[in-house]
């Protein structure tokens, strides 16, 4: 099936060309004077220049170090920080639940790994992931497994429905310490039931973390609701600039806590012999925080909470469900994911006989980013028995024009070069 | 047209020099694409039961491989293979550049004619890099087949 713009399914409810307008580099031309069509979103999003500002501001007008010196400019650094922290805190419905800031989702999950696990955890305990995890969800773990003995069970997932085996998972987690389960697959789109495989994981005794990384350009995600133990997450997948991230942590797994990472910030006194810490978030900060960065994810929830959240995830959907579609029309297209109701706005694919890196090139030429390779998520590419896709994602600055471009171009080398 | 042996810019084998100038005159980077494809198809493959760990380039997003040796007169033949389609393009360019010429005019060919390609600015700087890395091999394994004595 071949959609074409004229023809979509529902009307746009998302006022998508007053979105683009915040974007600077969307006005970008690449070689050929063509126009930029980014489709690499899943990786990182564009920047609005909300968010541009609210970083240069800070730097042109407030900046110092935080919590640390009485001087106006101080002051001024340390509100914007902290401000910055409760918004993400609303934002993502963690107001009981602490917020720990770190360099993203990756730095998040070490960090679980290094002041939970290795603290809570010994030798026989087992720690579950799903086939689904990105590395960043994988290597912590196994580096865990090698040094304390925990044992790492994999949940697998069906290769032609993409959704994961609850009935392997709720076997997997009798006797499990961890659950670690992303929520959006990066690679797939499928959105794991994340709320049911809480409940069986505290049924089962187990603690989850959940990995949000590609949830949090679409879906608002209601931390203290869901009941996940830890979820981490970045800021430049949503509109935020690189270098930040964060691990929300429920209390009574906070108070398990024990910092891995010592130096300024982070204590309350420190003595010849022996230190105090902090007891609140900054126990888990030492050294200078990102300060600019926490300020410019701030502007970008405020940006972005002009937006109706639910039209935002719908148009992604939308433009992944045409993509997805208009892609299994061209032969020899291998699509893989499944587009459902709350699934991310990713579409993997790979053709038969053209290679994902020489597809991308030219794809490149015409001025279309898209990603290609294994997507950090080798374990999962080797269940379909590949080592490579392309990948277009979506975000909401993405036109029904620019996927139907897309396609056809697609379309086209695949003609042409197959 | 020149009739040379690749010492330098303005002294590029023929084959070569027609690559060079189609490359640079060529509309965009889709139409250099294009070319890549079809020289592609040119190359003597490398069968994939050849491809080991000592063919392999390394520094390459893709895997290729190369092997070189002798054609019957006794001047150099490269084959080679990837799976990438580009880039087996990319080894195809060599091919041509050094088909038949002594292990001594190999050595010392002037990479020079990837900057003259335009490879870097028409595709990728590290198109351009894999490029250079590939042909860098090519030379040293070229030194290898003269043997011990030159
Ligand atoms: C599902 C998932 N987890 C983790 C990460 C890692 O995020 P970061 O590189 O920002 O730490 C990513 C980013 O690609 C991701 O998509």
């Amino acid at each position: 099936m071949t959609w074409s713009p004229s023809q979509w399914p529902t009307p746009l409810r998302l006022d998508v060309k007053a979105a683009r307008k915040d974007f600077p580099i969307l006005k970008r031309e690449m070689s050929g004077g063509r126009p930029l069509v980014y489709l690499d979103n899943s990786a990182t999003t564009q920047k609005p220049q909300q968010v541009i500002d609210a970083m240069s501001t800070y730097y042109r007008t407030s900046n110092s170090n935080v919590h640390r010196s009485a001087h106006t400019l101080a002051e001024e650094a340390t509100l914007g920080f902290e401000e910055s922290r409760e918004k993400i805190r609303n934002w993502f419905g963690a107001t009981e639940s602490r917020v720990v800031f770190t360099s993203g989702t990756t730095e998040a999950i070490n960090l679980a790994a290094h002041s939970w696990a290795k603290v809570n955890l010994s030798e026989g305990d087992v720690v579950v992931l799903t086939e689904m995890e990105h590395h960043a969800d994988i290597v912590p773990w196994q580096m865990l497994a090698s040094e304390k003995g925990v044992e790492l069970r994999w949940v697998p997932f069906d290769l032609e429905t993409f959704e994961l085996d609850m009935g392997a998972y709720e076997v997997a987690v009798q006797g499990a310490s961890l659950v670690g389960a992303v929520h959006t697959s990066n690679v797939l789109g499928v959105r794991n039931p994340v709320e049911l495989m809480v409940e069986l994981a505290h049924q089962a005794g187990a603690k989850i973390l959940i990995d949000a990384a590609q949830a949090a350009p679409h879906d608002r995600i209601g931390f203290d609701s869901l009941g996940a133990d830890f979820l981490a997450l970045s800021a430049h997948k949503m509109g935020g600039p690189t270098g930040i991230g964060i691990l929300l942590i429920q209390e009574d797994a906070f108070q398990q806590m024990q910092p891995f990472m010592g130096g300024g910030d982070m204590i309350r006194e420190v003595h010849f012999d022996y230190s105090t810490y902090q007891e609140n978030e900054h126990r888990f900060e030492a050294g200078t925080p990102r300060i600019a960065e926490a300020i410019g994810w701030g502007a970008a929830i405020d940006w972005l909470a002009k937006w109706d959240m639910e039209s935002v995830h719908e148009h992604g959907l939308e433009l992944a469900r045409f993509t997805a579609d208009s892609l299994r029309s061209i032969p020899g297209m291998r699509v893989f994911g499944r587009q459902a109701e709350r699934d991310g706005a990713v579409v993997s694919f790979l053709h038969d006989t053209m290679h994902a890196n020489d597809l991308a090139a030219m794809l490149d030429a015409q001025g279309f980013a898209v990603r290609t390779g294994h997507h950090c998520a080798q374990p999962l590419l080797r269940r379909f028995d590949i080592a490579a896709t392309n990948r277009a994602s979506f975000w909401l600055y993405n036109t029904r024009e620019e996927a139907s471009a897309f396609v056809e171009a697609t379309r086209d080398i695949c003609q042409r070069f197959s | 047209m020149s009739i040379g042996v690749g010492s330098g810019p303005g002294d590029w084998p023929e084959a070569l020099s027609t690559i060079i100038e189609d490359f640079s005159e060529a509309f965009d980077a889709n139409e250099r694409y294009e070319m890549l494809f079809e020289l592609a198809e040119q190359v003597d493959e490398l069968p994939l039961d050849e491809w080991t760990e000592a063919s392999k380039v390394h520094g390459c997003q893709s895997e290729a491989h190369i092997m070189v040796g002798l054609n019957e007169n006794g001047g150099f033949h490269l084959r080679g293979a990837a799976d990438s389609k580009i880039v087996q393009g990319l080894i195809a360019i060599t091919t041509v550049a050094l088909e038949g010429l002594s292990i001594a005019q190999v050595v010392a060919f002037s990479p020079l004619f990837v900057e003259e390609m335009g490879i870097a600015s028409a595709l990728s700087p590290s198109r351009a890099n894999g490029f250079l890395n590939m042909f860098k091999k090519v030379q040293v394994e070229a030194a290898s087949l003269e043997g011990p004595d030159g």
